[in-house]
C-alpha cells in the first residue's frame, strides 16, 4: 500500500486557521466542536500558521523525519514510533516535558500544554500524530479536510510530485493546466 | 453528490427519485454543495469570526490558544452576542420588509391608484382598522383602507410608543416587556438600532445585546409578520379549510407548469389570476398543452394553498428538485429563500426563472417587474413565457416521480374560531379536560445538514401521540402533508384525546395555520388563550420547534416565541456555541427573564419529550392533570 502523507504548499494557503480548529477538535475527546471547547483539559491544535513578510501565512507541521532528532533527544523514550507506521508519535503517559524534543526540532512544530492523555501531568509535548486514528477509520487528516484552497493535500510523495512533473512538463511547453 | 444512499438525503420518494436524476443529468444540488463546504469554518459556526470592522477580521480561539479578543478588545461574548444580534435583525428585517410591500398594495388600493388589487375581505378590513383605534363608522372600505395603510406605516417608524398590534400582547406580558425594557417601539427602528449597538465600540455587554435582540424579533412578530398576515387577509381574503394536494406529482406531464417561489401573495396571486384567463388557456392548448397548472413552492405557496387551495409542489430542498423533473417551464420568484442556484438548474433543462421584484435580481433570469400598476399585464407575460417555454420542452427528459397527497389547509385563527362556534371556549374547554394537553407550533425550514423533512414529520408524530394538537406553517407544511399528516385520517395517529376532538371537528390533529409570516397567527392564538385565561403566555400548556431551521428569519422567530413565552425547540443550534454567556442566556438564562428559553435537540423523540415535560410542568401549574 502507498504510504501517503500531509504534503503542504505554503503559497495557497489563505491563513484561515481552519486546519487549526479542526486539528484541535479531532484531538479532543468528544470529537464534536461545540463539546470539545467545554472540556476540561481543551484540546490543541498541533499545525500552525507563521506570519511571514507581508502577513503572509505559513502553515507549518510535524514532518516525522526519519531519524527524527526529536526522538533522537527524547531520554524516556516518549516519542514513539510503533504507534503508527512512519509517524513519531508522542506518548503523554511517558513525556516529562522537558522540552529537549522542541530544541532538537528543527522546525518549531512541538508546543507544550496540559494534555488529556495524562492529565496528572502538567505540561507535556504536543505535535501532530499524522491524525493516525483518522486514518485507520479511511478518513484524512483533520487539517487537510479543513484547507479549502489546496494548501494541505494528503498524498503519496512520490505521486504527487510526478503530477507536479508533469504540470512543469506543460508549463514548460506552453500549455495551459 | 458521492455514492451515499438516496435515503441519507431525504425521506422522501420524490426528492429521493430527483437526486438520482440529477446526479444522471449531471446537476449540481445543495446536498454537493454542502459536501464541497463541509467541514465549515470552525470559527463561524461557533459565533467567534467578526468582520464588523477592518482593524479586522478577527477570530476568537475557542481552544484558548491563540487571540481571546478582536483587534477592537471584543471578546468571545461580545462577538457572539454581535453576531447573533444581526442575523436576528435581518431575519425581522426579511419578514417586515415583506410586511411593508403589502401595506403598500393597501395604500394604492385606498388611493384608489391600481386596478389590479382591491379588498377581498372588507369585514376583515373593518374589523382591524376598529381593532387598531381607527373610526370606521361611515367610511368607504378606500377609505378605511388608506388610514390604515398610514396606520401601519407608523408601526416602522418610531413616532408612537408601540406597535399597534401591541394590544393583542396580554397584560401580564406587556407588563414583564416594560419591567426588562424590550417592548418594540418601532419594526425599523428596533432593526437599525440593532445594526447601530453592533458597530464597534456601541453596545459591549452580550446580554444587553441579546435582550435588544428579543426585542427587535418582538417588533417582527408582533409587528412587521402580524401586519403581514393580516393585511394579506385583507387584500386576498382570510383562508377558510379547504383540500389541496403536495409533492411533486402535482405536476403535470401534459400542461404548462408554472411554480411560484418566494414568499409574498402580491405576485403569486396576479399568476392565479392569469393561468385562468381564456385567451392564454387557449394560447396553451394551441401550444400543445392540455392546460396551465399552478403550484407553489416554500411560503409564496403556502399563502396560495392557504387562500385558493393551489397545491404544493415542494418545501425549501425541493425547490431544485422540482426543476430536474424537466417538466417545469417557468419558476416566478418574489424574494427570500430562493437558492441562487436555480437559475443554473434551469439552464440544463427548459426552464426560466423570472425574477419580479426590483429588490430581487438573479443574473441570468428573466425579469419582469411587477409593481401594483402593472401586476395583472405582467402577470399574463409571465404566463405567456411559460408557454413558449412548452413548446420547447424536451419530453423524453420529463420525470413525475409521484401521485399527490391530499391535505387540508386554510385553519386561521378566524376559521378555527369559526369551527369551535364562534369562541375560543370550546378548545379551553378541551384543553382543561386534558384531550388536547397542550398544542405545539412546528415550524421552519429544511436543511440539507439533516435528513429531508425526517424531524420535521416525526417530530410532529410524536407530539400528536402524546395529545398534543400541532400548528404548523412555512416548509413544515410540506413535510406533514406529504406524509399525510394534514388530512382528517391522520387523527388515527394521535393519541385518544386529540383523536376524539379531531374526529368530532372533522379537522386533523395538525393544522396548517400559514406562511412563516403566519407564525404571527399562533402568536395571536397564544395571546387570546393567555387573555382569557387571565394569565400570561408563558403560563400556557404550549411550545414551539424548528426541526430543520436553516434561515436567519427563523432565528428571529425562535427568538420572538420565546420572549413572547414559548419554550422553543431547535433542531439545530444557532451560531451561539462559542460563548457562554450566551449560550447559557439562551438554554437557561431567558426563563429567568422572559418566562421561556430555547433547547437544541435533533432528535425527535427526544424534542417531544422535552417538549411533554413542559407541557406536564406548565398543565400542573394551572391545576390541570399532567
Ligand atoms: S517534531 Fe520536528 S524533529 Fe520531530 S519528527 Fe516532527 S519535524 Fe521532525
Ligand atoms: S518533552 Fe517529552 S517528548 Fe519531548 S523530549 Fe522531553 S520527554 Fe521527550
Ligand atoms: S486551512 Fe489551509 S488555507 Fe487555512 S490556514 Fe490552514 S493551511 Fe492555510
Ligand atoms: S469590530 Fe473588533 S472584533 Fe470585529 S473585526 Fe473590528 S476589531 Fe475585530
Amino acid at each position: 500500500m502507498l504510504k501517503k502523507t500531509v504534503i503542504v504548499r505554503p503559497e495557497l494557503c489563505v491563513g484561515c486557521m481552519q486546519c487549526m480548529i479542526r486539528c484541535a477538535q479531532a484531538h479532543s475527546q468528544s470529537k464534536s466542536l461545540a463539546c470539545a471547547i467545554r472540556e476540561e483539559i481543551l484540546a490543541k491544535p498541533r499545525i500552525h500558521l507563521g506570519v511571514g513578510p507581508e502577513n503572509k501565512p505559513f502553515p507549518n507541521k510535524c514532518r516525522h523525519c526519519e531519524p527524527a532528532p526529536c526522538q533522537e533527544a527524547c531520554m524516556p523514550w516518549a516519542i514513539r514510533d510503533d504507534i503508527a507506521q512512519g509517524l513519531k508519535i508522542v506518548d503523554p503517559t511517558r513525556c516529562i516535558g522537558c522540552g529537549m524534543c522542541a530544541m532538537a526540532c528543527p522546525y518549531y512544530v512541538i508546543r507544550f500544554y496540559q494534555d488529556a492523555g495524562a492529565p496528572e501531568r502538567p505540561s507535556v509535548a504536543v505535535k501532530c500524530d499524522g491524525c493516525h486514528e483518522r486514518v485507520a477509520a479511511g478518513a484524512i487528516p483533520a487539517c487537510v479536510a479543513a484547507c479549502k484552497t489546496g494548501a494541505l493535500t494528503f498524498d503519496e510523495v512520490n505521486l504527487y510530485l510526478k503530477q507536479g512533473t508533469n504540470r512543469l512538463a506543460n508549463a514548460v511547453y506552453g500549455v495551459k493546466a | 453528490m458521492g455514492k451515499r444512499d438516496l435515503s441519507e438525503y431525504s425521506i422522501c420518494k420524490d426528492a429521493q427519485a430527483m437526486i438520482a436524476k440529477a446526479r444522471e443529468d449531471g446537476v449540481e444540488t445543495v446536498w454537493d454543495r454542502l459536501r464541497e463546504q463541509e467541514p465549515h469554518c470552525g470559527f463561524c459556526e461557533l459565533g467567534l469570526s467578526c468582520r464588523n470592522c477592518i482593524m479586522g477580521p478577527c477570530r476568537i480561539d475557542p481552544f484558548g490558544n491563540g487571540p481571546q479578543r478582536g483587534v477592537c478588545g471584543a471578546d468571545a461574548d461580545v462577538v457572539v452576542a454581535r453576531n447573533f444580534g444581526r442575523m436576528v435583525a435581518a431575519g425581522a428585517a426579511a419578514h417586515s420588509d415583506h410586511g411593508r410591500d403589502l401595506i403598500e398594495t393597501l395604500l394604492a388600493v385606498g388611493e384608489g391608484t391600481t386596478a389590479d388589487y382591491g379588498i377581498r375581505d372588507e369585514a376583515k378590513l373593518r374589523r382591524i382598522a376598529e381593532e387598531v383605534g381607527l373610526a370606521v363608522a361611515g367610511k368607504d372600505a378606500k377609505a378605511v383602507a388608506l388610514e390604515l395603510a398610514e396606520q401601519f406605516f407608523n408601526d416602522f417608524g418610531c413616532r408612537r410608543g408601540s406597535i399597534s398590534f401591541i394590544d393583542r400582547v396580554p397584560a401580564k406580558r406587556r407588563a414583564l416587556w416594560e419591567k426588562v425594557g424590550i417592548t418594540p417601539r418601532g419594526i425599523d427602528r428596533d432593526v437599525v438600532e440593532m445594526l447601530h449597538r453592533t458597530h464597534m465600540g456601541v453596545d459591549n455587554d452580550a446580554v444587553n445585546i441579546c435582550l435588544h435582540a428579543a426585542r427587535l424579533s418582538l417588533a417582527d412578530g408582533w409587528g412587521g409578520s402580524m401586519i403581514a398576515t393580516e393585511v394579506s387577509d385583507i387584500l386576498f381574503g382570510t383562508p377558510t379549510p379547504r383540500t389541496s394536494k403536495v409533492n411533486l406529482g402535482v405536476l403535470k406531464a401534459d400542461q404548462v407548469n408554472i411554480l411560484v417561489h418566494g414568499h409574498s401573495p402580491i405576485v403569486s396571486e396576479m399568476i392565479l389570476a392569469a393561468v385562468h384567463a381564456p385567451a392564454l388557456l387557449a394560447k396553451a392548448k394551441a401550444a400543445g398543452a392540455q392546460g396551465i397548472n399552478l403550484a407553489g413552492l416554500c411560503c409564496t405557496g403556502n399563502e396560495l394553498l392557504m387562500r385558493q387551495g393551489i397545491p404544493m409542489a415542494g418545501n425549501h430542498l425541493m425547490t431544485e428538485l422540482a426543476l430536474v423533473t424537466g417538466a417545469v417551464e417557468v419558476v416566478v420568484v418574489d424574494y427570500q429563500c430562493i437558492m441562487p442556484s436555480l437559475v443554473t438548474v434551469a439552464g440544463c433543462y427548459h426552464s426560466r426563472i423570472v425574477t419580479t421584484s426590483p429588490k430581487a435580481k438573479f443574473t441570468g433570469a428573466t425579469h419582469i417587474e411587477f409593481d401594483v400598476h402593472n401586476a395583472r399585464q405582467k402577470a399574463v407575460e409571465v404566463v405567456e413565457l411559460a408557454i413558449e417555454r412548452f413548446k420547447v420542452r424536451d419530453a423524453g427528459r420529463v420525470e413525475i416521480p409521484v401521485e399527490p397527497v391530499e391535505v387540508m389547509t386554510g385553519f386561521s385563527n378566524e376559521a378555527v374560531l369559526a369551527a369551535l362556534g364562534g369562541t375560543a371556549a370550546p378548545l379551553i374547554e378541551a384543553i382543561k379536560a386534558g384531550k388536547i394537553r397542550g398544542a405545539v407550533g412546528i415550524v421552519g425550514c429544511n436543511n440539507p445538514k439533516v435528513k429531508q423533512d425526517y424531524q420535521n414529520s416525526n417530530l410532529i408524530r410524536e407530539c400528536i401521540k402524546r395529545d398534543l394538537l400541532v400548528l404548523v406553517t412555512g416548509c413544515v407544511t410540506v413535510s406533514a402533508g406529504k406524509q399525510g399528516l394534514l388530512m382528517p385520517a391522520a387523527a388515527d395517529l394521535a393519541g385518544p384525546g386529540l383523536s376524539e376532538v379531531c374526529k368530532a371537528l372533522g379537522i386533523p390533529p395538525v393544522l396548517h395555520v400559514g406562511s412563516c409570516v403566519d407564525n404571527s397567527r399562533i402568536l395571536q392564538l397564544c395571546g387570546m388563550l393567555a387573555t382569557a385565561l387571565g394569565v400570561d403566555i408563558s403560563d400556557l400548556p404550549v411550545a414551539a420547534a424548528a426541526p430543520e431551521w436553516y434561515s436567519e428569519k427563523a432565528a428571529t422567530i425562535g427568538l420572538y416565541a420565546v420572549a413572547s413565552g414559548i419554550f422553543t425547540v431547535l433542531g439545530l443550534a444557532p451560531p451561539i456555541l462559542g460563548s457562554k454567556v450566551v449560550t447559557d442566556l439562551a438554554v437557561s438564562g431567558l426563563e429567568g427573564v422572559v418566562g421561556a428559553s430555547f433547547a437544541v435537540e435533533g432528535d425527535p423523540v427526544k424534542a417531544a419529550e422535552l417538549i411533554d415535560a413542559r407541557i406536564r410542568v406548565k398543565r400542573t401549574a394551572l391545576g390541570l392533570t399532567p
